[in-house]
């Protein structure tokens, strides 16, 4: 066994008495020097034991050497330096792991079969870290496997994400073009405005039509006789009518911060969802801020606004107007561009049971044309 | 063992030596220490002591048979 060497550390008064007691002892004196009143004896470690046993003098270990400092100094930093170790262990494990595989494309289908399609190769979640040629194989098996849905494919490694990023691959189907057709109305209205490219006009300017009713020809005709068919384009707009209820209760309850906030951290995966802390308010609005995101687990710092619910009444007048508000937002959200309300009035409106009922009539201008195809036999 | 006890043997057959320098003395092949003062010691051999006298006498270090000492030496001599 190798024996290690220390130094340990006496009073210079005893220092003949001690030297001489290790010779009787035959404990081997490598060195010896005197520091003040200090004097420092170099012995085997192995010898440290039986020194300590002379009553004479007082021993203090004063420091080691060599391999045994080292020991030394791994004993005394031992839990820095496992902390350091460990540390490197989890950096290691986590820059390794890879928690999600985010697939961008807008289409469902696309990424549910590139998800689908990944797994299966064994490109998923809570694995580890594909290397760089493992990732081009799986890039390379992938394209081949779906030639005709995908036309490239880039696998991004960010963090401890993969991010799948796809071009799809679109086949242009030739749409043949459409040889004979007409444009027909698919409103009862008022011919208001006629834009068309191809065909004959069959209806004027303020003329009233039915819903199916022809509006652009697409046989052309002189002296009743046919010249042409063509596929008739082009835009009818129209004066159309509509009739629309709404319905706004007098009474609401309207909800208001006071002022009174309280912290509180959240904690999210895919079967917990809950505060750490107990929440003190009854009624709140929530901030959140994500602070951590590590292997799923979310962590989140929220504040909480405390909110209180009012009951507020609306008088009649404002109660129509909102009633009305609504019924024109309504129909406006249906409505195209270049299409446009002309012309509103109220027809009825009335209170029953605290609800503010509205019948508004609108005038509106919009696209009534809708493109049809006809078989040359069917022409009269 | 053996081999490396002959070999020692007949490089190194010496009992004893003394070699003494200007600041320190060593010694080797003494079986005891009589005396270890600041002013003297005195060393047991097989067959005689060895008194070494001066001043300030300092050990620096000191194994089972071998002691080197250092100080200022006034005289030595051997005691049968």
């Amino acid at each position: 066994m190798k024996d290690y060497i220390l130094w340990i550390e006496s009073e210079e008064k005893y220092r003949n008495r001690l030297l001489l007691k290790c010779f009787k002892s035959k404990i081997p004196v490598l060195e010896t020097k005197t520091e003040g009143k200090n004097f420092y004896l170099k012995i085997y470690e192995k010898d440290y034991a039986k020194i300590k046993k002379f009553w004479f003098v007082k021993i203090r270990k004063s420091g080691v050497t060599g391999v045994l400092l080292w020991k030394e100094k791994i004993k005394l930093h031992r839990v820095f330096l496992l902390a350091i170790l460990l540390g490197l262990i989890l950096l290691y494990f986590l820059s390794h792991i890879m928690v999600s595989v985010e697939v961008i494309h807008s289409n469902k289908e696309i990424r549910d079969l590139v998800r689908l399609t990944l797994k299966e190769k064994g490109l998923k979640e809570n694995t580890w870290r594909k290397s760089y040629q493992e990732i081009e194989k799986i890039k390379e098996e992938v394209l081949s496997e779906y030639p005709d849905k995908l036309e490239w494919l880039e696998i991004e490694v960010h963090g401890m994400n993969y991010v799948v990023r796809i071009e799809e691959r679109k086949i242009e189907e030739k749409e043949e073009p459409k040889t004979s057709c007409n444009v027909i109305a698919t409103k009862d209205a008022i011919v208001k405005e006629m834009v068309f490219d191809k065909g004959e006009s069959v209806v004027k300017i303020n003329d009233s039509v039915k819903k199916g009713d022809l509006l652009i020809s697409g046989t052309i005709k002189k002296d009743n006789e046919i010249k042409d068919i063509v596929c008739a384009s082009g835009k009818v707009y129209g004066e159309v009518w509509y009739q629309i209820t709404a319905s706004v209760p007098l009474e609401y309850t309207e909800k208001t911060r006071t002022g009174k906030k309280r912290w509180n951290l959240r904690w999210q995966n895919l079967y917990f969802d809950d505060f750490i802390f107990r929440s003190r308010l009854k009624t709140y609005e929530e901030e959140k801020k994500e602070i951590l995101n590590l292997l799923n687990q979310h962590l989140y710092f929220v504040t909480q606004y405390e909110t209180k619910e009012e009951k507020k009444f609306l008088s009649e007048e404002e109660a129509k107007n909102k009633a009305i508000e609504e019924a024109i937002n309504k129909l406006n959200s249906t409505l195209e561009e270049k299409e446009h309300i002309i012309e509103q009035k109220v027809l009825k409106n009335e209170v029953n049971n605290s609800t503010m009922n509205v019948e508004v009539f609108v005038v509106v201008l919009e696209s009534i044309g809708e493109t049809q195809e006809f078989q040359e036999n069917q022409i009269e | 063992m053996h081999l490396y006890k002959t070999i020692k043997s007949f490089l190194f057959d010496k009992d004893y030596f003394i070699d003494v320098w200007a600041k320190c003395i060593h010694v080797f092949g003494f079986i005891d220490i009589g005396v270890l003062e600041e002013k003297e010691i005195l060393l047991i051999f097989e067959n005689f002591k060895l008194k070494i006298s001066g001043f300030d006498f300092r050990v620096l270090k000191l194994t089972k048979n071998e002691i080197l000492i250092e100080g200022e030496l006034e005289s030595m001599s051997v005691i049968r």
